[in-house]
């Protein structure tokens, strides 16, 4: 128990270093940055209680808050995805899976997964970018941005996706 | 009673989503007001020190571009003193260069009223419609709260927040930043505002109908805030369109700052902000 805790942590904090060190300097054509913390929301495992999905989805989204400056937005957008991934997930599984599946491509099947990361990564950004763009004067801008960032961050997290289960 | 505390369990999560998006709500409006939530930002101590270390890594990288942009204002610089040194000698017969040079620097600093503290960029953004700064300059080094920044290409933002070694600063890429401006060589002023998009891309409204404006005209601070000094260079203009209600232009502003590839800059303290606050205040 603690271990997966720490584990889970660990895989969180290295996320975080990559979203606040690298993906942050990043943008695209001057448009939005890849997102990578949607992804600790993503592969929380089958079975995780509701309540700690979003204590997972607050935590992570305030501290990328904290270090992008972007107080209360990255918060609000992964407690949101937090509240919708296990009953996604539950949806989405084979009905015979092992109880605590850790959702991947080989343990959910390639296009499954893909679905699965599209619908929570889209999810993440409607309520990022919404917040975001609070009183935006530019509506075709933030949707650009929206779209730049949602197809950077989608081909980012199946990368890193391939590269930690790298046998699919 | 067993069933109701079972159906209240069974509903928890709500309560907490709930508890959870009102407390984000509250962090993103409280944002507003910078000067309360410092500890909530970039500026905290160990969110500025992660970001010092990587910007020290990175300055290196940027070094060269950093360089040539600091050559380049110089030379800017000396051309203009050149021109102003001539005209003041064509308009008074009995001051002459010998005169000027002996004027050391120390001497113009100080008649300047200004002081200049230099820091470096450690967190900057320009991509959100409300964009922050983090200096590694704060308190101690004599930054104070509403003070001026500006980069060897011109106006940067106004420090919003201090700790003690950090100061979070109001970019001018942010929807609450409003500079009070003028068209260089004319006293018509107006704000210079920025409305999100392209980061080289800003606004200066409250222009008369019938002031003359060209096209690559200069636009700089005027000097009415007493956060800037007059005359630092803001930017160009880019269009000149009708405002919203067609009483005045609005100008489109080609900022002369690139705010996404900056490192050094400076803090101005003016002295004579104080009395000028007094005097609002009375």
């Amino acid at each position: 128990m603690i271990t997966t805790i720490l584990k889970r942590m660990a895989w969180a904090l290295l996320l975080l270093a990559i979203q606040v060190l690298v993906l942050d300097q990043v943008h695209p054509w001057g448009y939005g940055a890849p997102l990578l913390c949607p992804l600790i929301v993503i592969t929380l495992p089958l079975g995780t209680s509701r309540t700690e999905a979003l204590l997972w989805g607050f935590g992570t989204g305030f501290i990328a808050d904290i270090f992008a400056g972007t107080s209360g937005i990255s918060s609000a957008a992964l407690t949101f995805i937090a509240f919708l991934q296990p009953p996604l997930l539950e949806l989405m599984v084979p009905r015979d899976s092992e109880e605590e599946l850790r959702p991947s491509f080989s343990t959910m099947g390639r296009w499954n997964y893909l679905q699965f990361i599209a619908i929570l990564l889209l999810l993440h950004h409607l309520v990022w970018f919404a917040l975001e763009g609070f009183s935006y004067f530019f509506l075709k801008d933030i949707l650009i941005s929206m779209g730049v960032s949602y197809a950077a961050s989608l081909l980012l997290i199946i990368l890193v996706e391939h590269v930690r289960n790298p046998k699919n | 009673m067993h069933d109701f505390i079972e159906r209240l369990t069974a509903y928890v999560h709500w309560a907490l989503f709930l508890l959870l998006e009102v407390t984000s709500g509250f962090l993103l409006f409280q944002h507003n007001h910078y000067q309360g939530s410092v500890w909530f930002t970039q500026a905290n101590i160990v969110a500025a020190q992660v970001h010092e270390w990587e910007s020290e890594v990175l300055s290196f990288l940027r070094m060269p571009a950093e360089n040539a942009a600091l050559v380049r204002r110089n030379i800017a610089l000396q051309q203009q003193n050149d021109v102003l040194r001539h005209e003041l000698i064509s308009q008074s017969n009995n001051f002459t260069i010998s005169q000027l040079d002996s004027l050391t620097n120390r001497q113009i600093v100080k008649s300047s009223n200004c002081q200049m503290i230099e820091a470096q960029i450690i967190d900057n953004s320009v991509r959100k419609r409300d964009n922050m700064l983090v200096i590694n300059a704060g308190s101690e080094d004599g930054v104070a709260p509403e003070m001026g920044v500006v980069s060897g290409t011109g106006v940067v933002g106004i420090v919003s927040a201090v700790t003690p070694h950090h100061a979070l600063v109001m970019s001018i890429l942010n929807s609450h930043s409003s500079i009070s401006c003028r068209l260089r060589g004319t006293e018509y002023f107006g704000y210079l505002k920025w409305k999100g998009g392209k980061p080289l891309r800003a606004y200066m409204d409250d222009v008369p109908r019938h002031a003359h404006i060209k096209k690559g005209a200069v636009v700089e601070t005027n000097g009415f805030s007493a956060v800037f000094p007059a005359g630092i260079f803001l930017g160009k203009v880019a269009e000149i369109k009708n405002s919203s209600d067609g009483l005045a232009y609005e100008l489109e502003i080609l900022l002369s700052t690139d705010l996404a590839n900056i490192r050094h800059v400076a803090v101005i303290n003016n002295h004579d902000k104080a009395e000028l606050d007094s005097l609002y205040q009375q």
